[in-house]
């Protein structure tokens, strides 16, 4: 603990330093405090085998979505339908480990937000099919689009699917419906391949080159998108549905895939996501990590172990809580809440360990503020 | 530890600058020290003081709007201090007001924005494009925005034009008078020159503790948005070096110091100002598909780009500022990420923050 004071003293001093006297600092090797952790490793290793297989993954499914749409919408009937709905679970599914890079070209394109703004604007969707007219650019259509979107209007607009079925070929506002179903199946798509295009061209290595720990550099970035994505699955999926922000008062019908019920199988799939990035795990093994970059720096926790160790303590407390709800979750938040805010309580303890411990310990600072709610 | 790290820190830049400056100049240096907090002996602000917890009075009663309806009058009451406004007895017999410090269009403005906030909070309707009421954040059904029909946040606004019609003008004018050599600093009243205590005011009105950025207990308004804006313009330690270095060059009657300083100042809150609009255009992108809070959020970039307009030094034009807000859709709900990207990068160009964009 003491040679991490003096560590950071010496980062503080080199900084003053730096801000007063020079504006030529070298980005990228101030912050490094003597350590001689692989950075470039470590990004080689997410970009390669967690972030690049994801979009590819990412932009099949949301490629495969779109096809069922297509064919739902020359034919729609049952099992056209069912179809479509299993396509659209797998696009979900592969979204989950897909949503925590919203740096780059993600953020330019504001990725995360077209693909997944639930709870979805049902009013909205209803009003731009009505009037057979749509602009994807305003950000007021960005609760009526996307996956939330599709899920509404794949599983949640009729009683069942028969009924659903009616409103594409029946209903008075059939043909207006389909349109507006494939127009947002062939955005997500459109999207995913931008993006995709865009790590396979040159963002790639732009990516590798920034390996500094500065406020610009990859590894601030996919940081601070890890611990924003991380605190989407704590305040989106789980919080503010079950009332946290809301002194109690729950708003099932604002989980996370909703109408097509997979709510808590999504947020384990995501916490997964999460954790594998934070560890650098892939299909290809348990390459560079946070992990390994904690101890790298030696970092501890407050009670003296080490850092790594509560980190991953706490990400299995938080899965085991989850563990214990079932889906739907939005039936859970009604039924049995007490046990949704026990698990809320202890992905609470891990946005402490991931926002302030981590990013400290790296000397990675964290760049988006709180909504502070003025 | 964050605390020695900055204490460490403002100490060493203290002994740097301090270094810096005895090159330059040229008659033999008068011996004085800069201290690492604002505890000048005969150091008086309260002025300043009173006058940010009057706006804040203000801000209370306009926060009425997202539960019923506000009460303008006494809103105006409290500007021009008439009639005993203010729940803080001391403010009412102060003899003070803020009406009148204001730059001239602001103090129209002012009123003109507390008769809109008003008006949304006599709709009694829920918010929606088109329509003025009140809306509750989708993230988050407890926050509440009053909204006009074109989704813009009249407490915001009028909040975010105070710091720029109030505050900025005032620090400017005094460093302005500063560097114009234009302020008393032989005659002693109340125990202090003239140039001290102008220096004082304007120190209590960036709204930060003795021993900021140390401490940041209670910073407000300025004080506050100098924090936010810090990861990418570090006008925390500009301005704090520039006002301690400068009152105690003024107190040793070393006018080619304090003169800088006032420069640096008086700049500072002019790029502040921008930063603070950039850092708006990060909370509106962090609350981009919530339709309400975004509005009430692009209401607080709107202002402090508006606000730049009371600045009575300012570089950039009158026109300029124009331009910057028709880039802003005139209905808030209409807006689009290439829209907001470009009022981003129209004030990133600026002020020169290109590199820091989208981390202020």
């Amino acid at each position: 603990m003491k040679k991490t004071i003096i560590f950071c003293i010496s980062i503080a001093a080199g900084l003053a330093v730096i801000q007063s006297c020079s504006k030529s600092g070298t980005p990228g090797k101030t912050g490094t405090g003597g350590t001689d952790f692989d950075r470039k490793g470590l990004l080689t290793n997410m970009s390669a085998n967690i972030i690049l297989p994801a979009y590819t993954s990412f932009q099949a499914s949301a490629s495969a979505l779109n096809d069922a749409v297509v064919a739902f919408n020359t034919a729609p009937n049952t099992t056209t339908l069912a179809a479509a709905q299993t396509a659209f679970t797998a696009a979900y599914k592969q979204w989950q480990s897909t949503s925590e890079f919203d740096f780059g070209p993600a953020s330019q394109a504001n990725f995360r937000v077209n693909i997944n703004t639930y709870p979805t604007d049902v009013n909205q969707i209803a009003a731009n099919i009505n009037s057979n007219t749509y602009n994807p650019d305003l950000l007021a259509n960005l609760a009526a689009k996307g996956l939330p979107a599709i899920d509404y209007l794949l599983f949640g607009a009729g009683a069942d699917n028969a009924a659903i079925v009616a409103l594409y070929t029946t209903d008075a506002k059939a043909a207006n419906r389909k349109t507006y179903l494939a127009t947002l199946s062939a955005e997500v798509k459109t999207r995913a391949t931008a993006i995709l295009d865009s790590w396979n061209g040159s963002y790639k290595a732009t990516f590798l080159a920034a390996d500094g720990t500065d406020v610009g550099s990859s590894l601030g970035q996919l940081v601070n998108q890890l611990v924003y994505d991380y605190e989407i699955v704590k305040n989106y999926e789980i919080g503010i549905p079950a009332g946290t922000q809301s002194m109690g008062t729950p708003f099932p019908q604002k989980v996370q895939a909703y109408y097509s019920k997979i709510s808590l199988q999504l947020t384990l799939l995501h916490l997964q996501a999460i954790e594998n990035l934070y560890e650098g795990k892939s299909l290809q093994g348990d390459g560079l990590g946070l992990d390994d970059y904690l101890v790298k720096v030696n970092a501890k926790y407050s009670d003296g172990k080490p850092l790594n160790d509560v980190i991953k303590a706490q990400f299995a407390a938080a899965e085991a809580k989850l563990q214990a709800l079932t889906d739907p979750l939005s039936a859970n938040i009604q039924n049995n809440n007490t046990d949704v805010a026990a698990a809320y309580t202890e992905l609470q303890k891990l946005t402490v360990l991931l926002k302030t411990d981590m990013t400290s310990s790296l000397g990675i600072l964290i760049t988006f503020g709180d909504n502070d709610g003025d | 530890m964050k605390r020695i790290n900055i204490y460490l820190a403002a100490s060493i830049a203290v002994l740097v600058s301090a270094a810096g400056c005895k090159k330059n100049d040229s008659k033999p240096a008068p011996a004085y020290t800069v201290p690492t907090t604002y505890n000048f002996s005969n150091a008086n602000f309260a002025d300043a003081t009173t006058r940010i917890g009057m706006l804040t009075e203000i801000q209370t009663v306009e926060k009425a709007a997202t539960t019923g309806v506000v009460d303008g009058a006494k809103a105006k009451n409290m500007f021009t201090n008439t009639g005993s406004p203010f729940v803080t007895a001391a403010y009412n017999t102060s003899g003070i007001q803020l009406k009148d410090q204001g730059a001239a269009l602001y103090q129209t403005d002012a009123l003109r924005f507390i008769d809109s906030l008003v008006a949304v909070s006599q709709s009694g309707k829920v918010a929606s494009r088109g329509v003025a009421g009140v809306g509750a954040s989708s993230a988050n059904a407890a926050t509440k925005y009053a909204l006009t029909a074109n989704g813009m946040n009249y407490a915001q606004i009028f909040n975010k034009t105070s710091m720029g019609g109030l505050i900025t003008y005032q620090i400017v004018n005094i460093m302005s008078a500063v560097s114009a050599g234009g302020l008393d600093n032989n005659t002693q009243v109340n125990g202090a020159t003239a140039l001290e205590h102008s220096w004082d005011i304007a120190f209590g009105y960036w709204g930060v503790p003795i021993d900021f950025p140390t401490n940041k207990t209670g910073a407000k308004l300025w004080g506050s948005y100098s924090t936010q804006v810090d990861s990418g313009f570090h006008a925390n330690k500009i301005l704090m070096d520039a006002f301690l270095k400068g009152r105690a060059a003024i107190t040793a009657k070393d006018s080619k110091t304090f003169q800088a300083q006032a420069t640096i100042i008086l700049q500072t809150m002019e790029r502040l100002t921008g930063a603070a609009a950039l850092q708006e255009v990060k909370e509106v992108k962090e609350s981009i598909n919530d339709n309400i809070a975004r509005n009430s959020r692009l209401s607080e970039c709107y202002g402090f780009i508006y606000s730049l307009k009371y600045n009575p030094k300012k570089v950039i034009t009158d026109a300029q500022i124009d331009n910057l807000l028709a880039l802003f859709p005139k209905n808030f709900y209409d807006l689009t990420l290439d829209q907001l990207n470009a009022i981003r990068d129209a004030v990133a160009a600026q002020y020169n923050f290109q590199d820091v964009k989208d981390i202020l």
